[in-house]
């Protein structure tokens, strides 16, 4: 490659990711120049005003014709702009509720803290534009290695320890099912770049190749199950999410798990749909459907009903998290025509409530030093206003109308039911486990109304964290009541026949 | 102005916003403002109301949302039905926040109930304003969370939180039922729309066993919320929650919305006889069922609520023979008196501080407002001639009648004779007899107490008038005019109906007198004219030895057989779901050991499973 072709790709379609690049290279140098006793708080709000800015990037270049550089490996499509926005925002908040952590001298590299954020943030969006398995794999790694320091920076906690090296050692693992899974189709196509895969697969004859790729595909979805925390790859969710700090829970569950879903999607629809399925006319991907949907339904039910037994209130979210997953998969399997839309609605929606739940658990644990659900008792009459806002959170999560989760269970409902072949059995498991998860959520409910409170000590209310929570449930309530104005935007604005080569 | 119906639900919702914000500040003024903003509420219903009379329905409704082509409408409408709902609903609003002034005024959270009751109050008028199911039933699940959190308001009583997660987890049961059944029908029809749904039924769109299965899944959704059998039995419970509530919530408005609902959408049950006849036999067999439990509580709000779900079980009854009109016109003139008694007997209860009627008696002479309005409350209900209660439940009778179910027509009657006993049963045991009361004062309740009694006792005693056989069925003509969609013919039933109801009231109530007022003079006649149906109104408090040892333990035994139906088989199969539920969970949790190498195994196992299935089948699962 030499200078001239460098210097005639487009790289202002990079821009987003540049941004992010320069702010963690900076945070990281000043970082390592600057005295241990200042304080590291500015870099939070520093590394938001990246992220507006990388975000400014992003819609700026929405309508931007589908386009590829760098020898084909970075594409510039309206599926990667349209899950980038959800990512950018889920950091961003994130590192809102990042600045505000002060949990008794926990933290004690804040700095890293930062950078690590902005790195799986950039690791996370190249696994939203890559057009090739090499980046692809780089971006997962990138964002995984990043998670793994994360989930570890409560340096003095042996809970942090723990979930650091529990999470290292199955993302190992995970990373070893995928690679395999993807060094087969490189095997049965002879290329890495998935516009030539696309092409290559259609001509591999099934009575070749069958076998084959759909070991291929079990092994790829179940190494990247680990990232969207689904059966059979989910038991390191709850003791990993119990023991990072609460931030980096909020950014697994919301962000890590976002980039989970987009790299699924990436590689199993540029590969997958084009190889020859079992029957005449159909697709290998519409073959395996079935155990996609046999995983989904396992997932929904082991997320809901674990959840029950729960009572330190992390770990409740770490299964409703997994449980959320596995709604997440319905449209997947159901592959109708607003597959897209329902998964990025949904992920937009579990992004406001699941981001907002945990600043309000935040403030809530930070306060009483615990993480049992009764930290929660009585609050509404406390802090009305916070103990508000984490009714809309729930109520979301829960499915109830008026609030974004509604909208966007109803899409994946509809979805699942008028796709052909119409999922019926799936969607009804998943309006079971729905029911179920009620208990849960208003467990925590019942808490805050009609339990007595415990302390009558002021709940101290950082702006980082406040304007998370208050952003939060704003869109949690505007995506429930006005679905149309999002949905409508998403409609005119992004047409996911881009994503196909 | 109907499509500005819209305006009506707002200001509960402003109440409820302003006083979560600024309750604090405002304290005990924070019950002007509920009573305020329900108040214009129910101004505008009526204004609607006339509208709607002089100008016929109307309504207006926007795009909400699209999904794929599917399209999504939110809005108001406005049929005689929706009308008469609004005026209903925001009319015993209006008067128990009045009430609930006087009732609740030493509670520190005052703030808190009146911002939940607008919270509710707003749910319920959205719901009966939305022009379909889907908008519907967002405002079903709201009216279900403010209900949960009025039951349990008195949050510190291990009951009253057991009573607000029972009634939410049993209505829920009924609301999946009606969620599949409005998805179903959204298959077949393609819309929610009201008005498609029932051009779409008449067209004949949907094929009949399925309309009928459609039909029963909505009924379950009505089941759970109006308290049928066998979903009834977090009704009762639910009388954990402030008087008020249980006059506004169970008994006037939520638990009707079940009622409604069948109304609502009276076309599509029409369409399928199979669903008509459920829906009959459900509702006669809950109002004689309930009944017969409202025989021996001893709690003046249980009896109360067993006897609501005596006549929700009625009014469903009278749908399910055809009976639009008389359903409805139940439903009205039940909300009015049933309100009427659950604030009457909340006013007992402020007064003597027990809700046990063993611990009253003698209430007549010291309370001379309660007294008389829930005199007027007894007899309307009792459906003695002439109150409001007489003409609906004539009208039901007759429908059962005309629609041939004559099995039902006697259980009518004989759930009416019930009524009529049990409510005066309560009557005497509450008002006349000696003083049983700890407290030597029993003082009268104060104006603002009274003054909404006074109201509604006026409209138990009035509002039957608006449709009588003799004074022209104005209500029925109204409700069913302008629906292309809805038959309606009115019964000119033959005098004996009318004759052998009013009878059956009569012998309830004399009965009642016998055993409760004039019990020293009768207890002879009454051992030795023992007819068969008084075992099953038996009570043991006021009968000698002799009877304790011949038809006591018969007559618990059919008063109880209920409770036992209830306790032994109804909440075992609940329980039975929830246990499966929660050993599922253990087990989950079991696995979830702590060791590091269980989760990589179980990710390999589950791995080797799924490369194993697709190389055994070959892909073919």
């Amino acid at each position: 490659m030499d200078m001239e072709t460098l210097l005639s790709y487009e790289w202002s379609m990079m821009a987003p990711e540049f941004t992010i690049l320069i702010i963690a290279t900076v945070l990281s140098l000043v970082d390592l120049f600057t005295d241990k006793k200042v304080d590291r708080k500015l870099f939070g709000w520093f590394g938001a005003a990246g992220i507006g800015i990388a975000l400014i990037f992003l819609f700026s270049q929405i309508g931007h014709e589908p386009a590829m550089i760098l020898a084909n490996t970075y594409r510039l499509d309206a599926f990667s702009l349209s899950f980038k926005i959800l990512l950018l925002i889920g950091a961003l908040l994130v590192l809102l509720m990042g600045v505000s952590y002060e949990a008794k001298g926990e933290l004690l590299y804040r700095g890293e803290f930062y950078y690590l954020l902005m790195s799986a943030l950039l690791g996370a969006m190249m696994m939203a534009s890559s057009a090739d398995l090499i980046t692809l794999f780089v971006g997962l790694e990138l964002l995984s290695i990043s998670s793994y320091i994360l989930a570890g920076t409560r340096k003095k906690s042996t809970q942090s320890n723990e979930a650091a090296m529990k999470y290292v050692i199955n993302g190992g693992i995970s990373s070893a099912f995928t690679l395999f899974g993807l060094s087969y189709i490189y095997g049965l196509t002879g290329s890495t770049n998935l516009a030539d895969i696309s092409r290559e697969i259609s001509n591999i004859a099934p009575e070749n190749g069958l076998v084959l790729l759909s070991i291929a595909f079990i092994l790829t979805f179940v190494g990247l199950a680990f990232k969207i925390s689904t059966v059979p790859f989910q038991m390191w969710a709850p003791d990993v999410y119990q023991g990072a700090p609460i931030p980096v829970t909020a950014f697994l569950s919301v962000v890590s798990k976002t980039a989970g879903f987009v790299i699924i999607l990436r590689v199993l629809l540029s590969v997958f749909p084009f190889a020859q399925g079992l029957e005449a006319n159909t697709s290998l991907l519409q073959s395996m459907m079935i155990f996609i949907s046999v995983l989904a339904g396992i997932t929904m039910i082991a997320g809901n009903t674990i959840a029950l037994k729960q009572r330190n209130i992390k770990r409740l979210f770490a299964y409703s998290s997994i449980a959320h997953a596995g709604y997440l998969l319905v449209p997947f399997v159901a592959f109708s025509e607003m597959m897209f839309e329902s998964m990025w609605f949904y992920l937009a929606a579990y992004l406001l409530m699941n981001i907002g739940a945990f600043a309000v658990i935040q403030v809530m644990s930070e306060h009483s030093h615990s993480e049992d659900i009764s930290i929660f008792a009585g609050l509404f009459y406390r802090r009305p206003w916070v103990a508000v806002m984490m009714t809309i959170f729930l109520l979301s999560l829960a499915g109830i109308p008026g609030t974004a989760g509604f909208i966007g269970k109803l899409n994946i409902f509809i979805g699942a039911l008028f796709s052909d072949p119409s999922r019926y059995i799936l969607a009804a498991v998943m309006m079971g486990t729905t029911v179920i998860s009620y208990f849960y959520y208003f467990g925590v409910m019942a808490q805050m109304f009609m339990r007595p409170s415990g302390s009558a000590a002021p709940i101290r209310m950082p702006v980082g964290v406040t304007i998370a929570m208050v952003f939060c449930a704003a869109g949690t309530i505007t995506l429930g009541l006005f679905p149309g104005v999002v949905l409508e935007f998403f409609q005119t604005q992004f047409n996911f026949a881009e994503m196909f080569y | 102005m109907l499509e500005n119906a819209w305006l009506i639900p707002l200001f509960p919702l402003l109440s409820f916003l302003l006083l979560l914000f600024f309750g604090k500040q405002w304290k005990e003024k924070s019950s002007y403002v509920g009573i305020g903003f329900t108040g214009v509420s129910f101004l505008l219903s009526v204004i609607v109301l006339f509208t709607q009379i002089a100008n016929g329905s109307g309504g207006a409704d926007m795009v909400w949302l699209t999904i794929g082509q599917l399209e999504f409408r939110f809005g108001v409408i406005v049929t005689p039905l929706n009308a008469l709902m609004l005026v209903i609903v925001s009319l015993v609003s209006f008067l128990v926040h009045i009430y609930s002034k006087g009732y609740m005024h030493s509670d520190e959270r005052l703030t808190t109930f009146y911002s939940y009751l607008g919270l509710f109050t707003f749910a319920m008028l959205a719901l009966v304003i939305s022009p379909n199911l889907l908008q519907l039933y967002i405002f079903w699940e709201l009216v279900g969370v403010g209900s949960f959190l009025l039951i349990g308001f008195y949050f510190y009583k291990e009951e009253a939180k057991a009573a607000a997660k029972k009634a939410f987890v049993m209505t829920r049961i009924g609301d999946v039922g009606l969620l599949i059944g409005m998805i179903l029908l959204f298959w077949q029809v393609g819309s929610l729309e009201f008005n498609e749904i029932f051009a779409g039924v008449s067209g004949g769109e949907v094929p009949e066993g399925l309309l009928t299965l459609i039909a029963i899944l909505i009924f379950v959704g009505a089941v759970g919320k109006s308290g049928q059998f066998p979903l009834h039995t977090w009704l009762p419970d639910a009388m954990e929650g402030p008087t008020p509530v249980s006059a506004l919530i169970h008994a006037a408005t939520m638990v009707a919305a079940g009622v409604y609902l069948v109304a609502a959408l009276f076309p599509v049950f029409e369409a399928s006889p199979a669903a008509m006849t459920v829906v009959a036999v459900v509702g006669g067999f809950t109002a004689i069922f309930a009944a017969t439990i409202g025989l021996v509580q001893t709690d003046i709000k249980r009896v109360l609520a067993y006897s609501t779900v005596s006549q929700l079980g009625y009014m469903m009854m009278a749908l399910g023979a055809a009976g639009y009109v008389a359903g409805v016109f139940h439903l009205m003139t039940h909300a009015f008196f049933k309100a009427l008694l659950f604030l009457a007997a909340g006013s007992v209860i402020h007064a003597v501080h027990t809700q046990n009627i063993e611990k009253m008696g003698g209430l007549w002479t010291k309370m001379r407002i309660t007294g008389p309005v829930f005199l007027i409350g007894t007899l309307a209900i009792s459906g003695v001639p002439l109150f409001s209660g007489f003409f609906s439940k004539d009208e039901i009778l007759l429908a059962t009648w005309y629609d041939g179910r004559y099995g039902l027509f006697i259980i009518g009657l004989v759930a009416a004779f019930f009524t009529a006993f049990y409510m005066f049963r309560l009557f005497f045991m509450v008002f006349t007899g000696e003083n049983r009361s700890a407290l030597s004062e029993v003082r009268e309740s104060s104006r603002s107490m009274t003054i909404p009694m006074v109201v509604l006792a006026f409209l138990a005693a009035f509002a039957g008038y608006i449709n009588t056989p003799r004074f022209g069925t104005f209500l029925g003509d109204w409700l069913a005019g302008d629906s292309e969609f809805l038959p309606f013919e009115h019964h000119e039933g033959p005098v004996w109906v009318m004759l052998a109801a009013s009878l059956i009231a009569f012998a309830g109530i004399g009965l009642a007198y016998l055993i409760y007022y004039k019990k020293s003079l009768q207890r002879d006649f009454l051992s030795s004219h023992m007819p068969a149906t008084y075992t099953l109104v038996f009570n043991k408090y006021f009968i000698d030895e002799f009877y304790q040892y011949t038809v006591e333990y018969a007559a618990r035994a059919v008063g109880y057989l209920g409770s036992f139906i209830e306790k032994y088989i109804v909440e075992v199969i609940v329980a039975a779901v929830a246990g499966v539920t929660r050993a599922a969970g253990s087990l989950g949790s079991k696995l979830q050991s702590g060791q590091v190498q269980t989760y990589g195994a179980m990710a390999f196992i589950g791995l080797a499973i799924l490369v194993f299935l697709v190389v055994w089948t070959g892909g073919y699962l």
